[in-house]
């Protein structure tokens, strides 16, 4: 590391002062507490540390946390996977006052939440194209408990989710339909009920979301709603609360993340955000490298080295070619 | 001298290579024998079903009737009905009743075959020391090991819901009966077992009418243990989807619902005490009654 900024300091001499180590210096990255966020964060430490010659700090946290120092102490400088959903009021309103900028909204391609169904079922029954085809079905997902009924894994007891899926499962009528809405008690009960419906081929239809080692591992599917989306009005204040008289067909709010970075790095970040910008892992990919992280028990530095020798195709596409041969020339 | 300061401890390598080696074979243990397990348990999960559609269905007043009896019927103290009347009417009131009906089904159901399992295998282990020599280290891992460890492979192989959460609590919820049943036999004063010889009772008469009358309380202790032990273990169930009280726990824990929290869990506890108060009252006249024979 030394070595190289030396380097690169003799260069910035030699070439009249246009290399980057001068304007790169040390930067601070949060590293968020979630396998996807740690392997990103390691893969942007050490592309930005080997190709563009910064000195990267990693600041390890929650999304509220993080955001929360971002946004009164400006550190640390870049988020790079800040999902928006749960604090959009506090994005928006730091984005709006110019405190934070979003340089990428969107870094990992198809993730989200939603309801999800194993590959197999759909290779085997084509014609459920939607949530609406689905629910007609019951029969293909026999309920354990109740075989005549079809089960439907919501989400587990408190989560913010399991109100949204009692009030979709009640929009979509599923009950009248011969449905039941199962709660999997757990995250640990979620995960196992569709291991096993996936290691005995079973059919499954449930709630998940993405990027997710699980839903790389068992190439589980989103199943797309079949309806509109009926706004963040309705979803707010109606979807997610008990009680709600008026609720409508509706698909799944789209989640967001973004890469944050705090203003003073906008303005003095320079190329780097170029790369922040550039840089977009489309979602098999990520769940590929979750489900190689989770079997091989992997650190979020282990995984990054491993996306980097492997996938090539996917972060030479992020950067220009002088830094791709650095990073490789480092690994 | 690294010897001294680092643990000679397994590669990184060889030991993710160990774990991964265990839980592919436990995989393919799930692919040859996972569908055969299932439907082995298939009656099971039918009679529990069945029972738990009885309680819920079942009109409120009549299962408070009957409620009343058995309690009555067991411990022949009119202030311990009433005390059992009063707070099943004030769970009800507060909402609780269908729950409450799904954690009595399961905790019954998980007793009883506590009972049928238990009091075979602790007769079996107070007949030979070597049986108990290896029952025993048995019981002492199904005890401590943390339930945590085991939902997962039992949720590999059941999936989630009634009869996965049924095993999780029969596995915590078994040991105190047999090993009560195993100590009550062997307590059973050698006097009277040289007396039952020596009137020439056969291994079986001696077992049935000397030892099991006589080993009866600490049975009976040993039911009311595992029956503590069952409702105590109805939050740790509702982790693999089994509906009632402790769900609500659970769902209150996450939301940080203090109110709920407390109520579900008062409601567990309301159901503990009369469980655990008539059986202890049932048990001391059973005691009573062999006291008169023997006395």
């Amino acid at each position: 590391m030394k070595k190289l900024l030396a380097t690169a300091a003799i260069a910035t001499i030699g070439m009249g002062g246009t290399a980057m180590a001068e304007e790169c210096g040390d930067i601070t990255m949060a590293e968020f507490n979630w396998a996807s966020a740690e392997l990103l964060a390691n893969v942007d430490k050490f592309i930005l540390e080997e190709g563009y010659g910064c000195d990267v700090e990693l600041i390890v946290g929650g999304t509220s946390s993080i955001f929360a120092s971002m946004d009164g102490k400006g550190e640390p400088m870049i988020a790079g996977e800040q999902w928006v959903n749960g604090v959009r009021e506090l994005v928006d309103a730091a984005m709006d006052a110019g405190r934070l900028h979003a340089v990428n909204r969107g870094p990992i391609t198809g993730l989200g939440e939603g309801w999800w169904i194993p590959a197999y079922t759909a290779a085997a029954h084509p014609e459920l194209e939607t949530v609406l085809d689905i629910i007609e079905h019951p029969e293909l997902f026999p309920s354990a408990e109740d075989p005549s009924k079809g089960a439907f894994v919501g989400c587990p007891a408190g989560w913010g989710c399991q109100q949204i899926n009692l009030n979709l499962f009640e929009a979509f009528d599923m009950e009248a339909k011969g449905w039941v809405l199962v709660d999997p008690g757990s995250a640990a009960g979620l995960d196992g009920a569709i291991a096993k419906a996936n290691e005995r081929e079973e059919n499954w239809l449930g709630y998940y979301w993405s990027p997710t080692s699980i839903i790389g591992k068992y190439s589980m599917q989103p199943v797309p709603f079949g309806v509109e989306y009926a706004g963040d009005e309705h979803w707010n204040n109606c979807m997610s609360k008990p009680d709600c008289t008026e609720i409508q067909q509706t698909a799944w709010t789209k989640s967001e993340v973004f890469t944050l970075v705090t203003d003073e790095f906008m303005q003095s970040g320079g190329e780097i955000n170029d790369y922040l910008a550039a840089r977009i892992y489309p979602g098999p990919v990520m769940n590929e490298m979750l489900v190689y992280m989770a079997d091989e028990q992997a650190s979020g530095e282990d995984a990054a080295i491993e996306f980097l020798l492997t996938r090539e195709d996917v972060w030479t596409t992020w950067v220009s070619e002088d830094v791709a041969a650095k990073v490789k020339a480092a690994l | 001298m690294s010897l001294f300061t680092e643990f000679p401890e397994m590669t990184r390598t060889e030991l993710r290579d160990f774990k991964k080696a265990i839980d592919g074979s436990f995989k393919d243990f799930i692919h040859a024998y996972g569908e055969g397990i299932e439907n082995f348990f298939k009656p099971l999960l039918h009679f529990l079903k069945w029972f738990e559609d009885l309680l819920v269905g079942t009109p409120w007043p009549i299962m408070l009737i009957i409620i009343a009896l058995l309690v009555w019927a067991g411990s022949r103290s009119w202030s311990l009905v009433l005390g059992t009347v009063i707070s099943m009417l004030v769970i009800g009131y507060l909402g609780m009743w269908e729950n409450m009906m799904f954690t009595l089904a399961l905790t019954t159901v998980a007793t009883l075959i506590c009972i049928i399992i238990g009091i075979p295998l602790g007769i079996l282990m107070s007949k030979s020391d070597r049986i108990q020599s290896i029952i025993t280290p048995v019981l002492d891992v199904m005890q401590t090991i943390p339930a945590f460890v085991y939902l997962i492979p039992i949720v590999m192989i059941l999936g989630i819901g009634l009869v996965p959460g049924l095993i999780a609590v029969i596995i915590y919820a078994v040991p105190p009966i047999v090993r009560l049943t195993n100590l009550g036999i062997r307590l059973v004063d050698t006097d009277i077992l040289e007396a039952a010889d020596a009137f020439g009772a056969s291994s079986r008469q001696k077992l049935w009418t000397v030892q099991m009358p006589l080993a009866l309380p600490n049975i009976f202790a040993g039911v009311n243990q595992t029956i503590m032990m069952a409702l105590a273990m109805v939050v740790v169930a509702s982790l693999l989807g089994v509906h009632g009280l402790g769900l609500e726990v659970l769902k209150a824990v996450n939301s940080q619902y203090i109110t709920l929290g407390f109520m579900n869990g008062l409601a567990i506890v309301a159901i503990a005490i009369v469980f655990d108060r008539t059986s202890q009252k049932f048990g001391k006249r059973l005691q009573k009654h062999s006291e008169v024979i023997h006395g």
